[in-house]
């Protein structure tokens, strides 16, 4: 928790009320965001996101696993986020646990959609080997690393880093004996597939404070907020997911107001990833 | 609805019809237990289902049988630290028997935390202070819906405790199947959703506490949809008022 005195608070929020915060920047400006793709070896795809001070590590990893029982046709996502107390001492055993799960669940909400799969950010078919038999699992992992506010709009850009830096090996099936049989697999260690990501959301978290809502909110103004929603919207400006954080209520019509101001943002925040992506991945391959 | 048993209060696991996806997504499908789109499940409250508890209350809507009881305000756990605001501790849990296959339930552990959202920005906590109000929730019988239910009775049992609130709490769900958009929907309709929304308000303040989508919406959509909850979160709070009413003149006619 930050600790502000009663003059830094009104500070803080009468920046806000008049679109100008703390550090200069606008109620609807990001802090520079820093993307560098390929950061972990062992893993398939990865990813280091900085906005500001706050650092994150997004992993993926791919294993060939069996698809679930109720739905042969799809492959498995998990996604984990790790706070690690090297962020900040108040992680230290079970005390980022409560964090870790908030983010993996609204993780999971922006980026996998519903059951059946519609409106996700990571298609789920496109994981399948043999249906029913064999798929791809992907493992998602986070870390945070520095811990300086605004955490979910970088894990996500870190997972979207990671998702387009992840190469998939092609497979080679052969078919077993009979039907029954587990077919045999060929795992390519050379030829990778590239995994598609146009489909992947931003996620716009945008806190209220006061009258006003920011996006990328520091520790501190964090510690002022009433309620922060966040929203992640795809390409095609549709909303993938809604979180809502903070206990105080939200009129219907500032809930709608927020949706259109997050498409607005997203855009340009999703032009941003997709130039700096492009670029850490130039600079990675050379 | 079919396989409904005749003692209400009896726990059996709903049966398990072979509905599949298959059937729901035909262009004029009828839901499974034959609702309208935009009709809600006939909602049954009662306060008062625990003795050793503050404040309980139990419902039905459908075969999503659910039960919540509050204790306290108690004193804070040691390890606490002083606080000048009291605070709100919420667990949901299931039975071993609630979903059709054994053990299901423990899939929805981020259950407690949103029931702890949804309901902190209702509770005066400063009523309170050095105190913690514990929130039990069971699911006795799982059959869609399951948190909206949750949240919906354990504002009722926080009611029934006696602990001070700006209003009650009613959550409402919608998923969007298709193109079709159906309320309060039923764990079959659930396994095939492309996309759910979640809200739960107070209708009196008419505000939102808690707000959860997924699957892919568009803006007329999600306006749509919320609509319609916040529509039904009203009624809702309807018929939960009327149930503490009734019990709070069922209190007095005994001491009378």
């Amino acid at each position: 928790m930050v600790g502000l005195s009663l003059g830094e608070q009104h500070f803080i929020q009468g920046g806000i009320a008049q679109d100008l915060r703390c550090d200069g920047r606008k109620r609807l400006t990001y802090r520079p965001i820093n993307v560098e793709t390929g950061v972990i070896p062992q893993a398939n795809g990865s990813a280091r996101v900085r906005i500001g001070a706050t650092e994150v590590i997004a992993s993926v990893k791919a294993e060939l696993g069996k698809p679930g029982m109720g739905q042969p046709d799809k492959g498995k996502v998990f996604i984990y986020i790790d706070c690690s107390s090297t962020a900040e001492p108040a992680f230290e055993g079970r005390g980022g646990e409560e964090l870790s799960a908030e983010l993996s669940t609204a993780l999971h909400r922006c980026l996998l959609g519903a059951k059946s799969g519609a409106g996700a950010g990571i298609d789920r078919t496109s994981l399948v080997v043999v249906e029913g038999k064999i798929c791809w699992d992907l493992y998602i992992d986070g870390l945070v690393v520095s811990s300086d506010g605004n955490l979910l709009d970088a894990l996500g850009a870190a997972i979207k880093a990671a998702l387009s830096n992840t190469g998939i090996p092609s497979v080679k099936v052969t078919p077993g004996a009979s039907n029954d049989e587990q077919p045999e697999v060929d795992v390519s260690d050379e030829e990778f597939l590239q995994f598609d990501t146009s489909g992947v959301p931003a996620i716009v978290t945008l806190t209220k404070v006061g009258r006003h809502y920011i996006v990328d909110a520091t520790p501190e103004e964090e510690s002022q907020m009433s309620s922060a929603v966040s929203i992640s919207i795809n390409r095609k400006g549709h909303v993938c997911g809604i979180t809502k954080r903070g206990g105080a209520g939200l009129d219907p019509s500032v809930v709608l107001d927020m949706v259109s101001v997050a498409k607005h943002v997203s855009e340009q925040l999703m032009n941003k990833l997709d130039s700096e992506i492009a670029s850490a991945e130039a600079e990675d391959e050379s | 609805m079919a396989g409904k048993s005749a003692t209400p209060a009896t726990y059996s696991p709903s049966p398990t019809t072979g509905k599949t996806k298959s059937t729901l997504l035909k262009e004029n499908w009828i839901r499974p237990d034959a609702r309208g789109f935009h009709q809600c499940r006939p909602a049954f409250f009662r306060t008062g289902a625990v003795n050793a508890a503050s404040g309980s209350a139990y419902a039905e809507f459908g075969n999503t049988k659910v039960i919540v009881s509050v204790f306290g305000p108690r004193e804070s756990k040691k390890a606490m630290l002083y606080s000048d605001s009291g605070r709100l501790n919420c667990n949901v849990s299931y039975t071993t028997f609630s979903t059709p296959v054994r053990g299901q339930g423990s899939d929805h552990k981020e259950y407690s935390s949103m029931l702890h959202k949804a309901l902190e920005g209702a509770i005066i906590l400063e009523s309170f202070p050095k105190t913690t109000v514990d929130v039990f929730a069971l699911v006795l019988e799982s059959s869609g819906s399951d948190l909206p239910v949750v949240i919906s009775v354990a504002s009722l049992a926080l009611a029934d405790a006696g602990i001070l609130m700006y209003d009650l709490v009613a959550a409402v769900s919608v998923s969007c199947i298709g193109k079709s958009l159906v309320i309060d929907p039923i764990s079959e309709e659930e396994n095939c959703q492309d996309g759910s929304l979640m809200i739960t308000c107070m209708p009196s303040r008419y505000e939102i506490t808690q707000l959860t989508v997924t699957g892919e919406w568009s803006t007329p959509k999600i306006n749509e949809g919320m609509q319609l909850c916040l529509d039904a979160c009203a009624k809702l709070a309807k018929i939960m008022r009327s149930c503490l009413k009734e019990s709070a003149s069922d209190a007095q006619d005994e001491s009378s």
